[in-house]
C-alpha cells in the first residue's frame, strides 16, 4: 500500500510542478524576462491582447513578465521568513518544553513580549531608525513570527517529554542536548514542517504590507505582494494586474501545503506506532 | 432455530473489499435467552470484530456476510431493523469506563437517554441505579466524581435502560482493578440472570470466562477453534490452542519452574487461510494440519473443535507442581529505600506515605498493589525519574535520593547500576529511530562497544534476529517491542532492573515468553529485579520476596510464598480472592 515516489496523487504532481515553476522563475527571472520592468508610458494600461497575454499595467509594463520577475523577491523572501522563524522557534521551543523551569519561563515571557508588540508599530519604528530594506523586512518578520512557532514546538515537546522512550533515554544518562535533538525532535519535526508551509503564505502577504511602510521591497518593483497592493486602483482597467500576482501567491501557498501534507503523511506512516 | 430473545449467528465472514483481505471467516454461534457465552481470544483473534459485525457496528471499509438473527428478527440484511433494535433489544457495554460517559453531563441524564419513550426518568433512573448497586444520589453527579468501578456500573445502568434482551460486553473490566473487576462481573452476571438476558462477553482471560459464562468460544486468527460448556472446557480442552492458552496463564497458587510459553505470535487470517491457523505453533501438528483447513466439528455433544486430531489428543498432562523460590539472600542490600514519601499537588492523599524496602543483589522483589497504591511512583523514585519529598534511596551504597544533586560521575554510576523497563510497548521505543540505532546508542551510553556485531549479539540475547536492527518500532509486534526495550535496559548489564508492569499490556502467550526471557536474563546476568505489578499470578512466578502496597503504605511484606499462601493482612486476602480461578464459585 505504500505509494512510491512515482505513484504520487495527481494533486501532488500538479503542486510539485507549480513549485518547480516558481523556483525556476525565482532563480532565472533576469534571463527569462530581461526587460520585465521596461516601461511603455505611451501604451499605458491595457487589457489582454496580442503581445501582452495578460495586458499591461499603468506604466505599460507587461503583466506576465512582471509576474515571472516578481517570483525573484516574493518566493525566497517568504521562504526565508517561514524557515527562519521555525529555526528560531525550534531553538527556543525545544529547550523550553524539555527543560522547563527558568528556561521555559524566560522563553515564554520573551514570546509574550513579542506577542504584545503591535506589529505595524514595530515595523514603522525599525524603518525609521534603521532605514528600509528587503533583508531588514525579513528579519523583522522572523522576529514577529518566531513566538508562534516557539509555542507550537514547545507544546509538541511537552506532549513527548513524558513518553517512556524519552524517560528511557534519560535512564541511559544521555545528555539533554542529545535527547532533545536525536530523540524528541524527529518526533515533532512533522508538526514544525507543517507550520513552515502555513507561515509561507502568510509571510508573502506580510512582506507586501511591510513594504507599504517603507520596509521591504521598493515601490514599483514587480514583487507579487507589492504589485497586488500597488495595483488595486487598476482593477477595473485591467483586472489581471491584480488577479495574476494574487493567483500566483495562492498557487504557491496551496502547492506548498499539498506537498507538505503529502510529505507529512509519508514521514508519519513510517514512524506511526501501531 | 431463531428463538425469541436470543441471538443466532451463522457463517459470519468479514472482508475488507479494498484490499481483498478476509479478517474473519465462518463464525457461528447461538445464545439463548438467559444463557451466557464468552468469546475468548488474544489480540488479533477477531473476537471484537465478531461482536461488531454481529451488531452492525463495523468500521467503514469492512463488509460482513452471514446470517444474524437477534430476538427472532433477521437483521444482517436490514439496516432499519438494526436501527430499531439498537439501544432497545440489544445493548453494548463498552470497555473503557473512563471515556464511555460524557464528562460534561450528569450521570442521571446519561442513563435517562437510553430509556424507552414515555418512561418516567424520575422513577426509572433511581430504580436502574439501585439495580447496579449505586445510591440514587449518584444521578446528580458528574462522571469525574466517580471511581472507575462506579463508572462501569453507571455504564451498565445505561445499557440496561432500554430493557435489552441481549447484552454484549466488550472486555468490560480490562481497565479496572482486580478487586473492582470481580465486583462488576458478579453484578453483570447477577443482573443477566435476574433479567434472563442473552449475554455475550468478550475477554482475553480464559479463567475469567469459565467463571462468568455458561459456555465459551475460543477464537484464533479470525476463526473458531473450540466451543463448549465452561466447566467441560475447563476440565478438558479439545484443541491444542486452548490448552496452550490456558497453560500460558500463570497460576497464583504456586510457582512454576517454567511457564509453558507458545513460540511465535497470532498470524493474520489470510496467512493461514487454507490450513490449521495454529499448526505452525502447535507441538502436536502433523503434515495434514498444514494441508487442509479443519472446520469446527462436533467431537462430542455440545463440544466443537477445529482440530484434526481432536479425538486423539493425548490426555492432558497433570498440572506442573510448584517449585520453591530461591533461598533468601542475606548479603548487604543493593537497593535500600527508607521511609519514602511523595505527594502530588492537588491529590487528596500522598502517593507514597513512608515506604521502606530493600533489594539484595540477585534478588527479585515484587511490589504489588492496585492503581493508586503508589507502586509506579515508587519505581520512578528509584529510577530517579521522580524526586521523593522525604526519605532516602540508597543504591549500591550511594545516596541517590536526589539525582539533581549528584555529580556527573555519580549519576553515570547510578544509571549503570539500575535500569528500567516500562509498561506500554507502543511508546517505550522512539518511533523515529531504528531498533539498531536505539540499541547502539544504549550500548555506547553504557560504555560498551557498539558495532553492528555487538547490536546483533544484544538482539540475540533477547531472542530477536539480527535483521531487526534496520526496522522501526512500527514494524514490530508488542512482544517484540518489549524485547527491544529489555535489550536496551540490559545493554550495560545493570545490577538492578526496575520492571514497571512489563507484561500487563501483552497477550497471555506473549506474557509467558517475556517472563521466561526476564528470568533467563536474570540468571545469566545475576541481576536483581524490582518487579512492579498488579497481577498476583505473575508476581508469584518471578518474585522471591513481596511488598503489598495499599494507598501509599506497605501493608504486608515477606517471602513470596508465605505472603501468597498465608496472607496476614485483609487487603492481601482481598487481592488474592480477586484473581480469577476458573471456578463458577469465584463470583459468588
Amino acid at each position: 500500500m505504500r505509494p512510491g515516489w512515482l505513484r504520487a496523487p495527481v494533486s501532488v504532481a500538479v503542486a510539485l510542478l507549480v513549485l518547480v515553476l516558481a523556483a525556476v522563475a525565482a532563480a532565472f527571472a533576469p534571463w527569462i524576462v530581461p526587460g520585465a520592468t521596461a516601461q511603455d508610458l505611451i501604451l499605458g494600461i491595457s487589457g489582454p491582447g496580442p503581445g501582452h497575454p495578460l495586458g499591461t499595467d499603468d506604466l505599460g509594463r507587461d503583466v506576465l513578465s512582471l509576474l515571472v520577475a516578481g517570483a525573484r523577491t516574493a518566493v525566497p523572501g517568504a521562504l526565508c521568513v517561514a524557515v527562519g522563524s521555525m529555526v528560531v522557534g525550534n531553538l527556543a521551543g525545544l529547550p523550553a518544553g524539555y527543560l522547563g523551569g527558568w528556561v521555559d519561563a524566560l522563553v515564554m515571557r520573551w514570546a509574550d513580549l513579542v506577542f504584545s508588540l503591535p506589529a505595524l508599530l514595530v515595523a514603522i519604528v525599525v524603518a525609521g531608525v534603521l532605514g528600509g530594506g528587503y533583508g531588514l523586512a525579513i528579519v523583522v518578520l522572523v522576529v514577529l513570527f518566531a513566538p508562534t512557532d516557539t509555542r507550537v514546538v514547545r507544546g509538541a515537546v511537552l506532549e513527548q517529554r513524558h513518553r517512556p522512550y524519552v524517560e528511557a533515554a534519560r535512564m541511559k544518562n544521555l545528555s539533554a542536548w542529545r535527547i532533545m535533538t536525536r530523540h524528541v525532535w524527529p518526533n515533532i519535526a512533522p508538526v514544525a514542517l507543517a507550520n513552515v508551509f502555513l507561515n509561507f503564505a502568510y509571510a508573502l502577504v506580510s512582506l507586501a504590507s511591510l513594504s507599504f511602510l517603507g520596509l521591504g521591497v521598493a515601490a514599483g518593483s514587480p514583487d507579487w505582494g507589492r504589485t497586488l497592493s500597488d495595483n488595486r486602483t487598476q482593477f477595473l482597467a485591467n483586472p489581471w494586474t491584480v488577479i495574476a500576482p494574487g493567483l500566483a501567491i495562492i498557487a504557491v501557498a496551496a502547492a506548498l501545503n499539498i506537498v507538505g501534507d503529502w510529505l507529512y503523511e509519508r514521514v508519519d506512516a513510517r514512524g506511526r506506532a501501531r | 432455530m431463531a428463538h425469541e430473545g436470543g441471538i443466532t449467528v451463522e457463517g459470519l465472514t468479514v472482508r475488507q473489499p479494498e484490499t481483498g483481505r478476509t479478517l474473519l471467516s465462518e463464525v457461528s454461534f447461538d445464545v439463548a435467552p438467559g444463557e451466557s457465552l464468552a468469546i475468548v481470544g488474544e489480540s488479533g483473534s477477531g473476537k471484537s470484530l465478531t461482536v461488531r459485525a454481529t451488531l452492525g457496528l463495523l468500521p467503514r471499509g469492512l463488509d460482513a456476510t452471514g446470517r444474524v438473527v437477534i430476538d427472532g428478527v433477521r437483521v444482517d440484511d436490514d439496516p432499519r431493523a438494526r436501527a430499531r433494535q439498537r439501544g432497545g433489544v440489544v445493548s453494548l457495554l463498552m470497555q473503557d469506563p473512563f471515556t464511555l460517559l460524557n464528562p460534561l453531563r450528569r450521570v442521571g441524564r446519561q442513563i435517562a437517554d437510553g430509556l424507552p419513550k414515555g418512561a418516567d426518568a424520575r422513577t426509572e433512573v433511581p430504580r436502574l441505579l439501585a439495580e447496579v448497586g449505586l445510591p440514587a444520589d449518584v444521578a446528580g453527579r458528574y462522571p469525574f466524581q466517580l471511581s472507575g468501578g462506579m463508572r462501569q456500573r453507571v455504564g451498565l445502568a445505561a445499557a440496561l435502560a432500554g430493557g435489552p434482551r441481549v447484552l454484549v460486553a466488550d472486555e468490560p473490566t480490562t481497565a479496572l482493578d482486580a478487586t473492582t473487576q470481580r465486583e462488576v462481573l458478579a453484578l453483570v452476571r447477577r443482573v443477566q440472570r435476574d433479567r434472563g438476558m442473552a449475554f455475550v462477553l468478550i475477554t482475553h482471560d480464559l479463567r475469567l470466562a469459565f467463571s462468568t459464562c455458561d459456555r465459551v468460544m475460543v477464537m484464533y486468527a479470525g476463526r473458531i477453534m473450540e466451543t463448549g460448556g465452561a466447566g467441560a472446557v475447563r476440565d478438558e480442552q479439545l484443541h491444542p490452542y486452548t490448552r496452550a492458552l490456558l497453560a500460558a496463564e500463570p497460576p497464583a497458587d504456586r510457582r512454576l519452574a517454567v511457564i509453558p510459553a507458545v513460540p511465535g505470535s497470532v498470524p493474520a487470517h489470510d496467512a493461514v487461510a487454507e490450513r490449521c491457523a495454529f499448526a505452525a505453533r502447535c507441538s502436536l501438528a502433523v503434515p495434514d494440519c498444514l494441508a487442509t483447513r479443519p472446520e469446527p466439528l462436533a467431537v462430542r455433544p455440545g463440544r466443537l473443535s477445529a482440530c484434526l486430531r481432536a479425538a486423539e489428543l493425548p490426555a492432558r498432562p497433570a498440572p506442573a507442581p510448584g517449585v520453591a523460590p530461591g533461598p533468601p539472600v542475606t548479603a548487604a542490600p543493593l537497593l535500600d529505600l527508607r521511609d519514602l514519601r511523595r505527594s502530588f499537588a492537588g491529590a487528596v492523599r500522598p502517593a507514597l506515605d513512608g515506604v521502606s524496602l530493600t533489594v539484595a543483589p540477585g534478588e527479585v522483589v515484587g511490589v504489588v498493589g492496585e492503581s493508586g497504591s503508589g507502586k509506579t511512583t515508587l519505581a520512578r523514585c528509584v529510577a530517579g525519574l521522580e524526586r521523593p519529598d522525604a526519605g532516602t534511596v540508597t543504591l549500591d551504597g550511594m545516596d541517590c535520593s536526589d539525582y539533581g544533586r549528584l555529580g556527573r560521575t555519580a549519576v553515570r554510576q547510578a544509571r549503570r547500576t539500575a535500569q528500567m523497563i516500562f509498561q506500554d510497548p507502543y511508546s517505550t521505543l522512539n518511533p523515529a529511530r531504528t531498533i539498531g540505532a536505539t540499541l547502539a546508542e544504549a550500548l555506547r551510553a553504557d560504555g560498551r562497544p557498539a558495532s553492528p556485531g555487538d547490536v546483533a549479539r544484544l538482539l540475540g540475547s533477547v531472542g530477536l534476529s539480527r535483521d531487526m536492527a534496520g526496522v522501526r518500532p512500527a514494524g514490530l509486534s508488542g512482544g517484540e517491542r518489549q524485547r527491544v526495550a529489555i535489550a536496551r535496559a540490559v545493554a550495560g548489564e545493570p545490577r538492578l532492573l526496575i520492571c514497571d508492569e512489563p507484561v500487563s499490556a501483552l497477550d497471555v502467550s506473549v506474557q509467558a515468553q517475556i517472563l521466561a526471557l526476564l528470568s533467563d536474563l536474570r540468571e545469566r546476568l545475576s541481576m536483581a529485579m524490582l518487579f512492579i505489578t498488579h497481577d498476583l499470578a505473575v508476581v508469584r512466578q518471578v518474585a522471591d520476596r513481596l511488598y503489598v502496597l495499599e494507598a501509599g503504605r506497605c501493608v504486608e511484606t515477606g517471602p513470596a510464598d508465605r505472603v501468597l499462601d498465608a496472607p496476614s493482612h485483609p487487603y492481601t486476602r482481598t487481592l488474592l480472592s480477586s484473581v480469577p480461578t476458573g471456578s463458577p464459585n469465584w463470583l459468588s
